[in-house]
């Protein structure tokens, strides 16, 4: 089974490997997967958010 | 004392103000939402929490009464005061079709998907009650709107214990109509 691979240009991989390091990752990946799932929690809870002020609104319970 | 009465849209939070409302407890509302078919026995709601996000200059006038405010909202509560939740619970089936047909009687169509709302909505409740245990300004009765209608004596009984103050408790229970009881959800085999 193959792994997902994503391309990034070799300077930011630089500096992400620079990054990762000084923060104590032990590789870029699980650096890299620790940001991913972050950004994609705060994804989904913003979209969470607005969708229930959207709904809230409909209902009349906020302005 | 400042009570708030609350829970998701469509969880029962109108009929419970309406029994504290009956049973002679003060309860802070206005008539700025009248009844309507999705509530025949009126909102009791009070027209600024639904700015409450920007302004709690209205939290005087709650002293000594209970308040109705929907749980998305409660993070908006200012944390100078102690508050006495009641937390209504319903089958979130049933509160989300309670909601849709609101919606549909108020001629709107958010387009929101069922099974996402259900989704944020059981992820908000845990989320909320995670919150409420970390403040010590919260005592929290939870009620099930299903049980309420039931058991109408015994859920009049803990709301009156919770509060701790006399209330009309045939009153309260009069208000229970199980025949508003109108989106039930199928016991689960």
């Amino acid at each position: 089974m193959f792994e997902p691979r994503i391309r990034i240009d070799r300077e930011l991989h630089r500096q992400v490997e620079e990054v990762a390091r000084q923060a104590g990752y032990s590789s870029v990946e699980e650096f890299v997967t620790h940001l991913l799932e972050k950004a994609v929690a705060d994804a989904r809870q913003s979209q969470s958010e607005q969708d229930v002020r959207q709904r809230l609104k409909g209902l009349g319970y906020i302005e | 004392m400042i009570v708030v009465v609350t829970g998701l849209p469509r969880s029962g939070t109108s009929l419970m103000m309406q029994m504290l409302h009956a049973g002679g407890f003060p309860v802070l509302c206005d008539d700025q939402r009248p009844a309507d078919d999705s509530n025949p026995a009126g909102y009791f709601e009070f027209e600024p929490i639904r700015r409450i996000d920007r302004d709690q200059s209205w939290l005087a006038l709650a002293e000594g009464k209970a308040v109705k405010v929907v749980s998305p909202l409660l993070r908006y509560l200012p944390a100078s005061q102690d508050y006495r939740l009641i937390f209504m619970a319903r089958d979130l089936r049933e509160t989300l079709r309670s909601q849709k047909t609101m919606l549909i009687r108020r001629g709107i169509d958010d387009g929101l998907n069922d099974s996402a709302m259900a989704d944020h909505f059981s992820r908000h409740l845990t989320e909320i009650r995670q919150w409420i245990r970390k403040q010590d300004r919260f005592t929290v009765l939870d009620c099930d709107y299903a049980r309420l209608v039931a058991d109408p004596a015994s859920g009049v009984d803990s709301v009156c214990d919770f509060l701790g103050v006399p209330l009309g408790r045939q009153a309260m229970r009069d208000v229970i109509r199980p025949e508003l009881y109108r989106q039930r959800s199928e016991p689960e085999q």
